[in-house]
C-alpha cells in the first residue's frame, strides 16, 4: 500500500507541480518561476501585449496549436486506415502466425524513437532512397526532409504500432463462428464488417485513437529531427519555453492546455463505455 | 496447404471439427482488400530499419553513399569514448531504475489482497496516465517536480525520474498475470494455514515471477530507450546515450549512427522476442 502512495505521489505530483506553474509569474530574468499567482501564461497564449500596453489578439500560439492538431489529425487518420485492416487480417491468421506477427508489430513499438526517426532522415535525405530512385528515373530532386511532410511522415511510422495493437487485442478474442453464423443467415462481408466486426473493434479503435492522438499532438522528437526548423509544434513550443526562450509559466500553461484537451477525450471516452456497457481498456 | 490451414483453425476451435468445413470457413474469414493493406503496414513498418541497418555496414565516410561491405564503423563506435561513457550512464541509470521498479511491482502483488477494487482503480490510473500524456508534457513537469524538491538536473534526477515512468511498465505484465490467478491459489494457502510472508514467498512470487521478470525487462528497455525526459534531466557528466545519440543526428545522417541505430534495434528485437517467449511458457503452464 504505500508503494502505491508513492507511485501515485511521483506520478500526480509532477502533473499537479505543472498546475501550479502555470499560474505563477516569471523572474524578470526568466527560468524558474515566482510565487506570485498570474493568468498571465495563459492570457498569453491568446494575447500580445504591444508597447502602448494594449492588449491584442495574437493567433501565433494558436497557429503552431492549429498545426499540432492537423499532424496529430492526419497521424491518427492515416493510423487508422492502416491498422484496421492490419489488426483484422492477423486477427483472421491460424493461432501461431497471429503471435509471430503480434511479435512483428511489437518489435518496431520497442525499437527506440529516435532509431525509428532516424531511419526516415536516411530515406528522406538529399542523397536518400527516394532522391535516388527519382535521380534514376530522371526526375529531378525533390527537398523532402526537413518539410512538414517528413514531419507528418514519421509521426504516421512511429504511431502505427500503438494504433494496431489496441485493434488487435479487441479483434482477437472474437469467435468467428458468430461471422460463419451471419454468412449463414446471408450477410454480406461488407454486412459482416459494418455490423459485427466493426462495432467489436470500436473500443479498441477509441483506445488507439487516443494513444495515437494525444502523443501525436505532443510530439517533439519527430519534428525537431524531420521537420528541421521549419515545423513548429506544441511540443517544441512547450520544450522551447522550458529552454531557450526561459518563460517556464508560459510552458506549463501549454502543458495544461493539452492536459484539459486529455480530460475531455477521457471523458468522452468513459461516457461511451458508460452508454455501450463497452469496457474501454486503454493500454497496450 | 489445406492439411495445415485445416490443423490450425481446429485447433482454435476444436468443438466445431465435425460440424464446419475449415477450408471453407477460413476464406470467410477474409475479407477483400484486407490482406494487401495488411502487407504493405508491415512492409512499411520494416523498410526504414531495414535499410538504416544495411548502411550501417557500409565502408564509406558518408552515411548514404555505398562503398563496400565492411564491419569498419562497427570498430571506430565501439572506440569512442564519449559515446562508451553514455552507454555507461544509460546502464546504470537503467539498472537502478529496474530495481526500484520492479520492487514496487513486487510491492504492489504483495498488497494485492487489500487493493482488490480501489487499488485496482488507482493501478489503472498510474498505468494509463503515462502512455496518453505526451512524453514532453511529462518531461517539462519532471523538470519542475526535480527543481522544486531541490534537486539539480544530474544522475540522481535521472535514476528519480526513470524510476517513476518504469512503474507501469514493470507493472503491467505483474497485473495482468495476477488477474489471470484469480484468487482460488491465496484462498487455498489461507485454509492451510499459511501466513501472509508464507503465501507471499512460496505462491504468490513463484507464480508471478515469468510477470514479474516481463516487468523488469521492460523497464530495463524502456529506461536504456528514454530520450525526451532524459534530455531535460540531463547534467553535464550524465549524458545517457539517447541524449548523446540525439545530438549526433542533429547534425545529420552519419555512418557512427547507422551503427548505433541497428544496436539499439538489436536490442529490441531481443527484449521483445524474450518477453514473447516468457508470456508463450505463462501460457503454457497455465491452461
Amino acid at each position: 500500500m504505500p508503494a502505491l502512495v508513492v507511485a501515485t505521489l511521483f506520478t500526480i505530483g509532477p502533473l499537479a507541480i505543472i498546475i501550479m506553474f502555470s499560474f505563477l509569474s516569471r523572474p524578470p530574468e526568466g527560468g524558474g518561476i515566482e510565487y506570485e499567482f498570474t493568468l498571465a501564461a495563459y492570457v498569453n497564449f491568446l494575447f500580445q501585449s504591444d508597447f502602448l500596453g494594449n492588449t491584442l489578439f495574437d493567433p501565433r500560439y494558436l497557429r503552431v496549436f492549429g498545426l499540432s492538431f492537423l499532424q496529430a489529425l492526419i497521424t491518427t487518420i492515416v493510423c487508422l486506415v492502416l491498422a484496421f485492416p492490419i489488426a483484422l487480417w492477423i486477427a483472421t491468421r491460424p493461432e501461431k502466425l497471429q503471435n509471430m506477427l503480434v511479435l512483428l508489430i511489437t518489435i518496431p513499438f520497442w525499437t527506440n524513437l529516435l532509431v525509428r526517426t532516424y531511419a526516415w532522415m536516411l530515406i528522406l535525405n538529399d542523397n536518400g532512397i527516394v532522391n535516388s530512385g527519382a535521380q534514376a528515373l530522371g526526375l529531378p530532386k525533390m527537398d523532402l526532409l526537413y518539410t512538414p511532410l517528413a514531419s507528418q511522415l514519421g509521426l504516421i511510422y512511429t504511431f502505427l504500432p500503438f494504433m494496431v495493437l489496441p485493434i488487435y487485442a479487441s479483434l482477437a478474442r472474437f469467435d468467428f463462428r458468430l461471422a460463419e453464423a451471419a454468412y449463414d443467415l446471408g450477410a454480406r462481408k461488407t454486412t459482416v464488417i459494418k455490423r459485427i466486426i466493426l462495432p467489436l473493434a470500436t473500443p479498441g479503435i477509441l483506445s488507439g485513437i487516443l494513444l495515437v492522438f494525444m502523443p501525436a499532438f505532443g510530439s517533439f522528437v519527430q519534428p525537431v529531427l524531420l521537420g528541421g526548423g521549419k515545423v513548429l509544434l506544441a511540443g517544441n513550443l512547450i520544450a522551447a519555453q522550458f529552454g531557450d526562450a526561459r518563460n517556464w509559466p508560459f510552458g506549463a500553461a501549454l502543458s495544461v492546455i493539452i492536459l484539459i484537451m486529455l480530460m475531455i477525450a477521457l471523458i468522452g471516452i468513459a461516457w461511451y463505455s458508460r452508454k455501450s456497457g463497452k469496457k474501454v481498456e486503454i493500454s497496450l | 496447404m489445406n492439411a495445415s490451414k485445416n490443423g490450425a483453425s481446429t485447433h482454435t476451435q476444436p468443438s466445431t471439427r465435425q460440424i464446419r468445413k475449415p477450408v471453407r470457413a477460413l476464406r470467410l474469414r477474409d475479407f477483400p482488400g484486407v490482406a494487401p493493406i495488411a502487407i504493405f503496414g508491415i512492409v512499411f513498418l520494416y523498410v526504414p530499419i531495414l535499410i538504416t541497418t544495411v548502411y550501417a555496414f557500409n565502408d564509406g565516410d558518408s552515411a548514404l553513399i555505398w562503398k563496400g561491405f565492411s564491419f569498419r564503423w562497427f570498430g571506430e563506435v565501439a572506440q569512442n569514448a564519449n559515446l562508451l561513457n553514455s552507454v555507461w550512464v544509460s546502464l546504470q541509470i537503467a539498472t537502478v531504475a529496474t530495481i526500484v521498479a520492479t520492487s514496487f511491482a513486487i510491492l504492489f502483488a504483495l498488497s494485492v489482497d487489500q487493493l482488490r477494487a480501489r487499488g485496482s482503480a488507482i493501478a489503472t490510473a498510474i498505468l494509463t496516465a503515462p502512455i496518453v500524456i505526451p512524453e514532453i508534457v511529462l518531461a517539462v513537469a519532471t523538470l519542475g517536480f526535480i527543481r522544486i524538491i531541490g534537486l539539480e538536473p544530474g544522475m540522481l534526477a535521472l535514476i528519480l525520474a526513470h524510476a517513476s515512468f518504469c512503474i507501469p511498465f514493470a507493472l503491467m505484465p505483474v497485473r495482468a498475470r495476477l488477474k489471470g490467478l484469480g484468487t482460488s491459489y491465496f484462498e487455498a494457502a489461507t485454509d492451510l494455514g499459511a501466513n501472509t510472508w508464507q503465501i507471499f514467498r512460496r505462491i504468490t512470487l513463484p507464480l508471478l515471477m515469468p510477470g514479474i521478470i516481463s516487468g523488469a525487462i521492460l523497464s530495463f528497455v524502456i529506461s536504456l530507450d528514454d530520450f525526451i525526459i532524459s534530455n531535460f534531466l540531463s547534467g553535464s557528466g550524465s549524458t545517457p546515450l539517447p541524449v548523446f545519440l540525439f545530438s549526433l543526428i542533429r547534425r545529420g545522417a552519419s555512418p557512427a549512427v547507422n551503427v548505433i541505430a541497428v544496436m539499439l534495434l538489436l536490442l529490441a528485437i531481443l527484449v521483445t522476442t524474450i518477453t514473447f517467449l516468457l508470456a508463450q511458457r505463462k501460457g503454457k503452464q497455465h491452461v
